[in-house]
């Protein structure tokens, strides 16, 4: 709503200018207050409709307020409706006033009208004002018990709305245990609606500073309160539903039947009209069924011809967003849509954003089976009018190329989309001959006799005319005139504008010179000369650098410049696969559409305590090792800098002084990222402590025992004896694993027992504990899991520090070690190998 | 201008509440609305007959319709509209084709009947004759790929016996939607040819057969048959309906309002060029398009076995069903 002070300042004539008529209207109202005359009712609503139309234009009529209060003496629900609505709206500005309006809204709260029981409770918890809250207690208490349904759901709204204006009143009138039974107990669906809503949002947050929240808050994930949910789950609305299958999505089943109860309880909901629920029941499949491999290929199966008739019935807005879920989908698993490529065909008439979405999955399903006809089919859109959508087909083709072995007859098409004559036709595709080349050098000989023919004058596009000048200086002794190609390019030096072909021009012309000096020496010069005097940095340099190491010794100019190469037999994927798992940790949320995590778009400050109960879902871990809050928060710090590749990831934190310039920036990110997150680990920090020393008396002895037999390593450091009651809480973990430098790496096998044992990562910490290396964060899904371990020395408070990737597929772990002694960390990685050895073992 | 605001308000107020999506039920919603709009201004006596309450309904058992309805006539008019979403390639090769298609429902029903509706969907019709063990009737049945049903459809009922049963909501909705990719008959198949004579001339040809039974017609037929942007002067024959160059879409427009089944007819047109230097070829043919209706028609082939009606009182419904195909993107390459 406009502020009331806007229209003060500009009065637009057409409209009252203010103050005289809003002291009209206080007169009349203050007359109609105290009279009972017959048909009052209606003057009174004439005049209501004035304040109600002045407020809604901008005019301030707060200073009416007392007489508002004064007429809502009525028993007339339209006259009620227009009151509440006007005292909402200026409740908050003029507090004192407020309190004149407690009585008739309290009395209203007790009307015989269910109507005007909940809409006089709806206004009572929306004046927003923070001294009048105890005024709500009691309307509450009676609406939260009343008979009629509407009354309830308004009431119970209302306890969160009070628990927003002041938590101490709402938790001190025992509001939260109320709701709870409420939320079990009540016949109807909406009422238990918003029951679940209220509590998670209050118990999320009292679970930062109470315990007994933190319970409460599990217990909403607990297998009866699932099971009632999901039982009634016809009951509710859409809504409702979707909010009912996030909760299932978070719920840990404890064994296979449970998992398939549930899938049976939901199938029907994936034939659900609404798309939204349809998604919400897709991912609580995909989520249930991670750990079991054959399962979860039959879920995606079944879900598969619902999310198709999503993709084809409704907007392209839809068909987008499903789309999306889709690609994420055929990324996991491209063999599901193999055969229903054809849906994914485009239609003349779609908007380009579906048109590239649908390019995209065709490249992910294109096989062997099907590669022909899609390619067939891009080839149709190269030809398209939208030139945006003619070079991502193009595109496609390529990565189809890219990654198929039959490679024959897709080169041919490529070659002949270069005899469509378009520009940017051919550009790109001289971008994809290029990268076909470095990956399959065999076919340079069909792809140099066309691209030699083309002549670079007709490209216009850097990134295209980039490739052909890097094929010239590549395959120079297959092309007869690619010197004097090279050399009509040199002299036109001053009219490149672009330094990327300057630079690969460069290049090309000492490639070209190596294996043609004669033709090429005079145009290398004028490339060298021209290149040193040119004012863009990168270019400078790299002439100069040429120029000298020719002048040093041209073979070594030739080792350096064009040495022999290897096929690229994969190119890098631009996200990392980590990634990819979160996004689809992320599965029905915008994280999808946006390709990205929800904390990469995310503010830090909206993040707050719900990223906790999201996690608990993800980490496969039972919900009472109130440890597993670090890891998530530990993965989020490391996924911004796996954008680097992951073995960069390590040296970045502890060696950062040893990288290029280009890695500080991340790397400082990095840090201050850990920073951020070492606040949020205060909260947890207290409850992880307590937790972990526990459970690991009297483990002293199985110690002894594992250590003896430990094969002594070579050097042999002496033995290793760890404090089995060491306590290292997170922060300091954190900080410690920052600070320290990596002292080992190691890689080592697991033997297949223990990769069996590891669906259950707990599992691994508990047998790790039983020697006396205690894990302070994990994390990950099959085939990726993630531990954190620390250990301190018994006689010292010397401690070790351990990062442990075990993926299950390989069977391998990667082991990294920091620790507080470097000349003792040896002897704790033997430790923890042979400990890590017997973790499977009977 | 005054009353409609406000009820706006309280309708948003009723749609959410502190952020929580609380009734998004149309009819529910019209409860509050329309309440205090029909109470005329001048009576101020209570009224004799308490409106249906708003409140109970909000969440009853069956969310989505209110109690104490009452028709003098009842009714139910039951549409079956599909729509054929084709992709030719230039050779006349299908290279995808599915029919999407809708059951949309207009109830005028009293009280809280109950519906139930059959289909000649092959799921259906096995679970059926396997339940009252005799052989399937012999007639053609189709395989749904997929459906999605309104909320009111009970779907483990669906699961279990594999019919439609349903509480209707009152008024018109979308019982359900459905998605074939095996079996569809096309209604129309579109032949054409394209020379391109030199530089500056074109010749266009192209004949639309329909193949839907004779007694039916199609309506509404447009085909668009797209030209290139420099064309000067189109000159053009049709045997049946009007034809015309529309510059501003580069298609010849040909609209014919009555198509019978089993017929066929052709246009065909010279068009002339703007002879452009320089750039040669830089047409790219974007495809034929076409748009129709063909009404008691099914691409499909799905039909309504039957619709019972149950309701306790035992009234007379008359039902009312139609089909109706219609063009979705029907697309032939040329």
């Amino acid at each position: 709503m406009a502020p009331p002070a806007a229209s003060q300042r500009y009065p637009s004539p057409s409209q009252p200018s203010g103050k005289s008529e809003v002291s009209d209207l206080k007169t009349q109202l203050r007359q109609l207050a105290g009279s009972r005359a017959p048909g009052v009712d209606d003057s009174k609503r004439d005049l209501y409709k004035k304040v109600i139309s002045y407020m809604t234009i901008g005019i301030d009529v707060s200073s009416v307020f007392g007489e508002m209060v004064m007429c809502s003496a009525t028993s007339d629900i339209v006259l009620k409706k227009m009151c509440y609505l006007y005292v909402g709206n200026y409740a908050k500005g003029n507090p004192d006033l407020s309190l004149l309006t407690i009585n008739f809204l309290q009395r209203d709260c007790k009307d015989e009208d269910p109507m005007i029981r909940g809409l006089a409770l709806r206004s009572l918890c929306s004046l927003r004002v923070p001294n009048l809250v105890e005024y709500l207690v009691g309307p509450l208490g009676s609406g939260l018990k009343d008979n009629n349904s509407y009354v309830r759901t308004i009431a119970v709204t209302g306890v969160l709305k009070l628990y927003h204006i002041s938590p101490s009143t709402c938790i001190d009138a025992d509001f939260p245990p109320t709701l709870k039974s409420l939320m079990l107990h009540d016949s109807d669906a909406q009422v238990v609606a918003n029951c679940l809503s209220a509590l998670q949002e209050i118990w999320s947050i009292e679970a930062s500073h109470s315990e007994e929240a933190c319970r409460e808050k599990e217990s909403l994930l607990s297998k009866p309160v699932i099971y009632y949910f999901l039982n009634r789950i016809k009951d509710f609305n859409e809504w409702a539903q979707c909010l009912i299958l996030e909760l299932a999505v978070k719920y840990v089943p404890s064994d296979s039947n449970d998992i398939f109860d549930i899938m049976n309880l939901l199938e029907d909901r994936l034939q659900h009209a609404n798309g939204a629920v349809v998604l919400a029941t897709v991912k609580v499949f995909l989520q249930l069924t991670l750990s079991m491999t054959d399962v979860h290929q039959q879920v995606y199966e079944r879900i598969k011809s619902p999310l198709l008739t999503l993709v084809s019935s409704g907007s392209p807005e839809q068909s987008y967003a499903i789309l999306s879920h889709l690609h994420l989908l055929v990324v996991r698993a491209p063999f599901i849509f193999a055969t229903d490529y054809k849906h994914f065909y485009c239609q003349y008439n779609e908007p380009s954003y579906v048109k590239k979405l649908k390019l995209e999955m065709l490249t992910a399903v294109a096989n062997e089976s099907n590669t022909y006809e899609i390619v067939t089919e891009l080839c149709e859109y190269a030809a398209n009018v939208d030139i945006a959508i003619a070079r991502e087909s193009i595109r496609a083709v390529g990565k189809i190329a890219l990654q198929q072995y039959d490679v024959n007859a897709i080169v041919d098409r490529l070659l002949q989309f270069l005899e469509m004559e378009k520009d940017y036709v051919t550009a790109e595709t001289l971008v994809l001959v290029k990268d076909l080349l470095r990956k399959y050098p065999q076919w340079s000989h069909d792809c140099i006799s066309v691209v030699g023919g083309i002549s670079s004058k007709n490209i216009q596009e850097p990134k295209g005319k980039a490739a052909l000048i890097w094929m010239l200086g590549e395959y120079a002794q297959d092309m007869s005139d690619a010197p004097y190609i090279l050399e009509n390019l040199i002299e036109n030096w001053e009219e490149e504008h672009s330094a990327e072909v300057r630079l690969h021009l460069l290049t090309a012309a000492m490639k070209c010179f190596f294996k043609r000096a004669p033709e090429t020496q005079k145009a290398l010069g004028t490339a060298l000369a021209a290149g040193v005097a040119d004012f863009h940095q990168d270019v400078h340099d790299r002439a100069l650098f040429y120029y000298r190491v020719l002048q040093y010794d041209v073979h070594v100019a030739e080792r350096v410049v064009s040495p022999p190469k290897q096929a690229v037999s994969v190119f890098a994927d631009t996200q990392s696969s980590e990634i990819k798992d979160r996004i689809f940790d992320e599965f029905n949320s915008l994280s999808v559409i946006y390709q990205k995590p929800s904390y990469m778009f995310t503010d830090k400050e909206h993040r707050g305590p719900f990223e906790f109960s999201d996690e608990l879902g993800n980490i496969s871990i039972t919900p009472e090792a109130s440890s597993d809050i670090v890891p998530a928060q530990q993965y989020e710090a490391n996924d911004k800098d796996l954008l680097l590749g992951i073995d960069e990831k390590d040296d970045n934190k502890g060696l950062s002084s040893n990288n290029g310039s280009a890695y500080s920036a991340p790397s400082l990110e990095n840090s201050s990222n850990i920073t951020s997150q070492m606040q949020e680990l205060a909260i947890s920090g207290p409850a992880t402590s307590a937790t972990t020393p526990q459970s690991s008396f009297g483990f002293d002895d199985l110690l002894g025992l594992g250590l003896s037999t430990a094969p002594a390593p070579t050097p042999s450091p002496p033995l290793l004896k760890l404090n089995p009651r060491a306590a290292l809480d997170p922060g300091a973990f954190q900080q410690k694993w920052r600070q320290l430098p990596l002292s080992l790496t190691q890689e080592c096998s697991v033997n297949p027992q223990g990769i069996a044992a590891l669906t259950v990562p707990q599992s691994l910490i508990r047998h790790m504990q039983s020697h006396s290396i205690h894990c302070i964060a994990s994390g990950g899904q099959s085939p990726n899991f993630k531990f954190f371990f620390f250990a301190q020395k018994e006689s010292e408070p010397s401690n070790y520090l351990a990062e442990c990737i075990i993926n299950t597929s390989s069977a391998k772990a990667q082991i990294k070690v920091k620790a507080d002694e470097q000349s003792t960390s040896q002897a704790f990685t033997t430790v923890f190998e042979t400990a890590l050895s017997k973790f499977g073992m009977p | 201008m005054e009353t409609p605001r406000i009820d706006i308000w309280y309708g948003i107020a009723e749609i959410m509440d502190f952020g929580y999506p609380q009734n998004l039920s149309p009819e529910i919603l019209k409860l509050y609305i329309t309440q205090e709009g029909v109470r005329s201004p001048f009576s101020s006596k209570p009224k004799d007959k308490p409106v249906p309450n708003a409140t109970l309904q909000v969440t009853g058992a069956v969310g989505w319709r209110r109690e104490g309805l009452a028709y003098k006539k009842n009714e139910v008019f039951l549409d079956i509209v599909e729509s054929v979403n084709l992709l030719m390639s230039s050779k006349g090769n299908v290279l995808r084709c599915d029919v999407t298609g809708k059951v949309l429902m207009k109830c005028f029903l009293s009280g809280m009947p109950d519906l139930k509706l059959g289909l000649n969907d092959k799921i259906g019709l096995e679970k059926e004759s396997e339940m009252k063990s005799r052989p399937a009737k012999s007639g053609k049945t189709i395989e749904l790929d997929d459906v999605t049903f309104h909320q009111c459809v009970n779907l483990t009922r669906f699961n279990s016996e594999k019919t439609v049963s349903f509480v209707p909501p009152d008024g018109e909705f979308e019982l359900m939607k459905y998605r074939i990719t095996e079996g569809v008959n096309l209604p129309f198949r579109v032949l054409p040819t394209i020379k391109e004579l030199g530089r500056t001339r074109m010749e266009v040809n192209v004949k639309v057969k329909s193949v839907f039974g004779a007694k039916m017609f199609a309506l509404g037929v447009v085909v668009k048959i797209p030209v290139p942007k420099q064309t000067a002067k189109t000159n053009f024959q049709v045997t049946t309906g009007r034809a015309k160059y529309n510059p501003s879409i580069d298609c010849l427009v040909w609209k014919i309002r009555k198509f019978p089944g089993q017929t066929e007819s052709t246009l065909s047109a010279e068009i002339e060029l703007i002879s452009t230097m320089g750039e040669k070829k830089s047409w790219t043919r974007p495809p034929i398009q076409m748009e129709f209706q063909v009404p008691m028609f099914t691409a499909s082939g799905l039909r309504v076995r039957f619709l019972k009606v149950w309701e306790k009182s035992g009234y007379n419904t008359v039902e009312w069903v139609r089909y109706i195909t219609k063009a979705g993107s029907y697309e032939i390459r040329c």
